[in-house]
């Protein structure tokens, strides 16, 4: 680089700063807007590690290989899962088996019998309003806190308790150490969406960089067209503006530093206690840290260069070329096209472990599509905006100014098609998900929660559970087999009262004598044909408890698809000529009436499980809660998308915000004329609304499309999820709108006639 | 007889800031007359302009249309007033870029709810008259500066106002152009019976008006060169 390449960079970075007030403003508007893009970069930039750590801890405190025999260095422990509330709380029962025995990561020594150690969430539950009842769910005295590298995040409601009490009938596991297990494998679902979440929110991130690095690029135009004026030429004219460009993108990397380490803090407000990181955790893989620092500027400089190419800069001032350059298409279909022909092959399915080749296909292709959303935009704005004609005076100026130059809006607009897109596509994988693993739920209007024995003996929990406070009715379901032949299979019947059958089946009507053929989906269930006799079998193999004749006409109904195992009849105590405590047939599940006036009665019956029996499942009937991994991810997606739109909301503003200033004298001769506010008023809404819902359209149709890929290449049901597609259509105009009344003080001020003096 | 004042400035003054523009300045211009108000930069000319058209409120004093007192108006009627009583010509960058000329011209009639293919018959007859037809299907950036000049006249007259506003209308072109420009002006003013107030610090410009006055420091100093 010579001394005068040099000096002309210089050039450029001393105009930037020398700007007056002006100046001083495009560039922190530079510096802001580039700094939000790279300090979202780095948080991408630190998740492998984050994610890393977060598997790291978790493999090191997993129950290491099982051992026979007792010894001193052994230990048992009993993996358990209760709730607080909405709040899941899993932890460990342990019990020592000797003095070696080792003690879980993360705590100081080996909990003694009856202490607890918590993490600092479940410390802060206890403490909290109505935390007694918790704290006496263990029958034990919170004797320490478990340090970080016991625990997968900071906001991790986790625990262990000591017992004196706990054998491997219980369940339990017999080990000489922790951690050393392989890496749980992850639902293929959930690499998806953690690949083209990571695509989602990587695009709208680029995509605003390069519109920030352009804030206020008429004047620097109209600056460097007076430079030419002093006998700069073109080509030195490029170097000023690199230097232009580079230090709004040098000063945009140190502010993307602060906002990464606010965002580093802030992060877990938005994820899902499970999810939620250590800031230490956020640290960036080294290599993407250097590509950011590298790319970031290489890319302002690029994108400033390109953006000149459009533009004629003379002495006299700045001829725009770009005006009404016919966009073209074929080149525009090359990036989705290739989407496509890369997320093709799998339609058909994911192999059970996506592998790294899968990973990038999945990633690479889903990228591409997105990117069709970039690159297709400005032709289809253009396309639609050159047939559009007529109408108002306000339809017109808003529709006249998309013709000559939609190219501005199209920047700003981008940002929000390939963000609605990405997300339109992961709420519809999650919906999807969401409905597959919850579907439609028992009522919960009579009974509320049910405990399942789990092959436990439980006697004793019917009393127990009905002598817990605020439980007011405690009903046994159980099954029997109908077997006919003593080497054949049994055909299982669900038997209970009728609010019991009710939480397993919708009935038409019930009445105690009554039965009904179940109906499972997905599952062929086997019946006996109608008018047949069959014994009906319960705990002893050899002796019938009593004799059913099926009968004709049985009504069917749908199992709850929360039920998991499949059964052939569902039938009264009644019908079956049973007695009405079931004794005799297997017992697997009390189901619980809870006295609506006291809302901690569930977590007194959580207490007495933990005492009975603290591997026992509870559920909650009618729980909209979904209990699994896809719950968190749509927290995840709902959170990024709420701060991408506005995200993309203040860079829009600032956008429009650029126009007005660029555009005030000519506002100015329109008021003086006599041209109504709300006449520019609308012709501001229809510049920013027309380019928004083109742009929304698109991401509708690419966003839909890649749902449907991403569902069939998970073998789920493709069905559009409309509700996520209608609420980011209404959140999307609420943003223009609220863009617009924004701009709206900006645009009456410019209405002011000092903007039209001459002299 | 002289006809009664079509506009009065009486005792304007106006500020901005610690600046006084206009210190008690007083003129009136008569129907169909062409008046110009020169001076050297900063001597109030174009704030007084801005003032007898209702865009600026004086700080003090009056301004009355045809007896009807301006500053008393909302900004409403001064709107209503501006788009159907007066025309403007500015210096720069006055013609949307977007629209055509022709559409630029039918601009204010469309704004008085005139529809659009009879504002834009009277818009081509207009840039016939002033001698632009050619460029009517062009956009401002494709037309040179004096055809841009005569477009923006155009459109000032297209609702044949009362008053046209001209401030500095030739002050971005060459002296043939500027002349042409004035001359048409002038010429279509006279035509429809329009007053024009020209701003102006060029004194070839300022011979096509009727009446000259002279501004210094805020106030009308000198009311010469009746013509």
């Amino acid at each position: 680089m010579s001394a005068a390449w040099l000096r002309e960079l210089v050039l450029g970075v001393r105009l930037s700063v020398s700007g007056g007030r002006s100046g001083w403003l495009r560039l922190a508007l530079i510096a802001a807007g580039v700094g939000l893009g790279v300090g979202m970069l780095l948080v991408l930039a630190a998740a492998p590690t984050a994610v890393a750590a977060r598997e790291q801890r978790r493999a090191d405190r997993a129950l290491g290989a099982s051992v026979e025999q007792a010894g001193p260095g052994t230990l048992l422990a009993l993996t358990t899962e209760t709730r607080f509330r909405d709040e899941p709380v899993r932890g460990r029962i342990v019990r020592p088996e000797g003095d070696r025995a080792p003690a879980p990561p993360g705590v100081a020594r080996m909990p003694a019998v009856g202490e607890l150690y918590v993490s600092p969430a479940l410390a802060a539950l206890i403490a909290g309003p109505g935390g007694e009842v918790l704290a006496q769910r263990w029958s034990a005295h919170v004797a320490g806190t478990i340090a970080p590298q016991g625990l997968s995040g900071p906001d991790e409601v986790y625990f262990y308790v000591g017992s004196g009490t706990l054998t491997t009938d219980d369940g339990a596991a017999r080990i000489a150490s922790f951690g050393g297990g392989s890496p749980p494998t992850t639902d293929p679902t959930i690499v998806v969406l953690a690949v083209i979440g990571a695509a989602v929110l990587l695009l709208p991130v680029l995509v605003f960089v390069t519109t920030a690095v352009r804030f206020g690029s008429e004047s620097r135009e109209r600056q460097l067209a007076a430079i030419r004026l002093v006998g700069a030429d073109s080509r030195m004219t490029r170097r000023i503006a690199t230097g232009d460009a580079l230090i709004g993108a040098v000063l945009g990397l140190a502010v993307g530093g602060l906002v990464f380490l606010g965002l580093r803090r802030g992060v877990g407000v938005l994820l899902p206690a499970d999810f939620s990181p250590y800031p230490s955790d956020l640290r960036p893989v080294p290599a993407l840290l250097a590509a950011i620092l590298l790319l970031v500027p290489a890319g302002a400089v690029l994108v400033t260069l390109s953006a000149l190419r459009r533009v004629v800069i003379e002495p006299l001032g700045v001829v725009r070329q770009s005006g009404v350059r016919r966009r073209r298409l074929w080149w525009r279909l090359i990036p989705p096209g290739a989407g496509v022909a890369l997320l093709y092959p799998l339609l058909g399915g994911l192999p059970g472990d996506v592998g790294a080749g899968t990973r990038v296909q999945l990633a690479a292709g889903a990228i591409l599509l997105l990117t069709g959303v970039v690159v297709l935009l400005p032709w289809l704005v253009q396309a639609v905006v050159r047939r559009l004609g007529g109408g108002s005076v306000a339809w017109q100026l808003g529709i006249r100014r998309l013709q000559l130059d939609s190219d501005t809006a199209v920047r700003f607009v981008s940002g929000i098609a390939v963000s609605v897109a990405g997300i339109i596509a992961i709420q519809g994988l999650l919906s999807t998900s969401i409905a597959a693993t919850s579907g439609n739920q028992p009522p919960a209007d009579r009974l509320q929660a049910v405990v399942y024995t789990n092959g436990a003996d439980g006697t004793g929990w019917q009393a127990a559970l009905a002598g817990t406070p605020g439980v007011e009715a405690v009903r046994t379901s159980g099954y029997g087999y109908l077997r006919t032949d003593p080497d054949q299979p049994g055909v299982t019947v669900r038997v209970g009262d009728c609010d019991v059958l009710r939480q397993y089946a919708p009935l038409p009507s019930c009445a105690d004598g009554d039965s009904f053929q179940a109906v499972h989906p997905g599952w062929e269930s086997p019946t006996l044909p109608a008018g047949a006799t069959t014994p009906v079998f319960g705990t002893d193999d050899a002796a019938p408890l009593s004799h059913w004749q099926v009968p004709a006409g049985l009504p069917a109904v749908t199992l709850y698809t929360s039920e998991a195992a499949p059964m052939s009849y569902l039938a009264t105590p009644a019908a079956l000529k049973l007695r009405p405590d079931l004794r005799g047939i297997f017992t697997d599940a009390y189901l619980l009436g809870l006295d609506p006036s006291r809302p901690d009665a569930i977590e007194q019956v959580r207490n007495t499980m933990t005492r009975l029996a603290p591997a026992a499942p509870l559920q909650l009937f009618g729980d909209e809660r979904i209990g699994n991994q896809f719950a968190g991810a749509r927290q995840v997606a709902q959170g990024c998308a709420v701060l991408f739109l506005l995200f993309i909301g203040a860079s829009m503003l600032v956008g429009v915000t650029e126009q007005l200033r660029e555009r005030r004298r000519l506002l100015a001769v329109l008021a003086a004329f006599g041209t109504q506010r709300r006449t520019l008023s609308a012709s501001l809404l229809y510049q920013v609304a027309i380019p928004a819902s083109v742009g929304l359209l698109l991401a509708v149709l690419i966003g839909s499309s890649l749902s449907a890929v991403l569902l069939a290449a998970t073998e789920a049901p493709v069905e559009l999820d409309w509700a996520a597609i209608a609420a980011m259509t209404a959140t999307v105009a609420t943003m223009v709108v609220a863009v617009t009344a924004a701009g709206l003080p900006l645009l009456f001020r410019l209405l002011k006639v000092q903007e039209l003096r001459s002299e | 007889m002289p006809s009664s004042p079509l506009l009065v400035a009486d005792g304007v003054s106006k500020s901005f800031g610690i600046t006084r523009a206009l210190n008690g300045a007083s003129l009136q211009v008569r129907p169909g007359e062409v008046l110009a108000l020169t001076g050297p930069s900063g001597s109030g000319k174009s704030t007084l302009l801005h003032c007898l058209s209702g865009i600026l409120a004086p700080d003090s004093g009056r301004v009355s249309f045809e007896g009807r007192d301006l500053t008393a108006m909302s900004d409403r009627e001064r709107s209503a007033l501006r788009r159907g009583a007066f025309g403007f010509v500015f210096q720069f960058g006055q013609l949307v870029p977007e629209l055509t000329c022709l559409e630029n011209v039918a601009l204010p009639l469309r704004l008085a709810g005139v529809r659009r293919s009879r504002a834009e018959r009277r818009a081509a007859e207009l840039l016939v008259r002033l001698e632009v037809v050619e460029v009517a299907g062009k956009r401002p950036g494709q037309a040179s500066g004096g055809q841009g000049q005569r477009v923006a006249v155009a459109r000032a007259l297209v609702t044949d106002p009362q008053v046209i506003f001209a401030d500095e209308p030739t002050g971005a072109l060459d002296s043939r152009n500027g002349e042409q420009v004035m001359r048409l002006l002038v010429a279509a003013a006279k035509e429809r019976g329009s007053a024009v107030v020209l701003v102006t610090h060029e004194a070839r410009i300022a011979s096509y008006a009727d009446r000259e006055v002279s501004f210094r420091d805020g106030a009308a100093v000198v009311a010469e060169g009746v013509r």
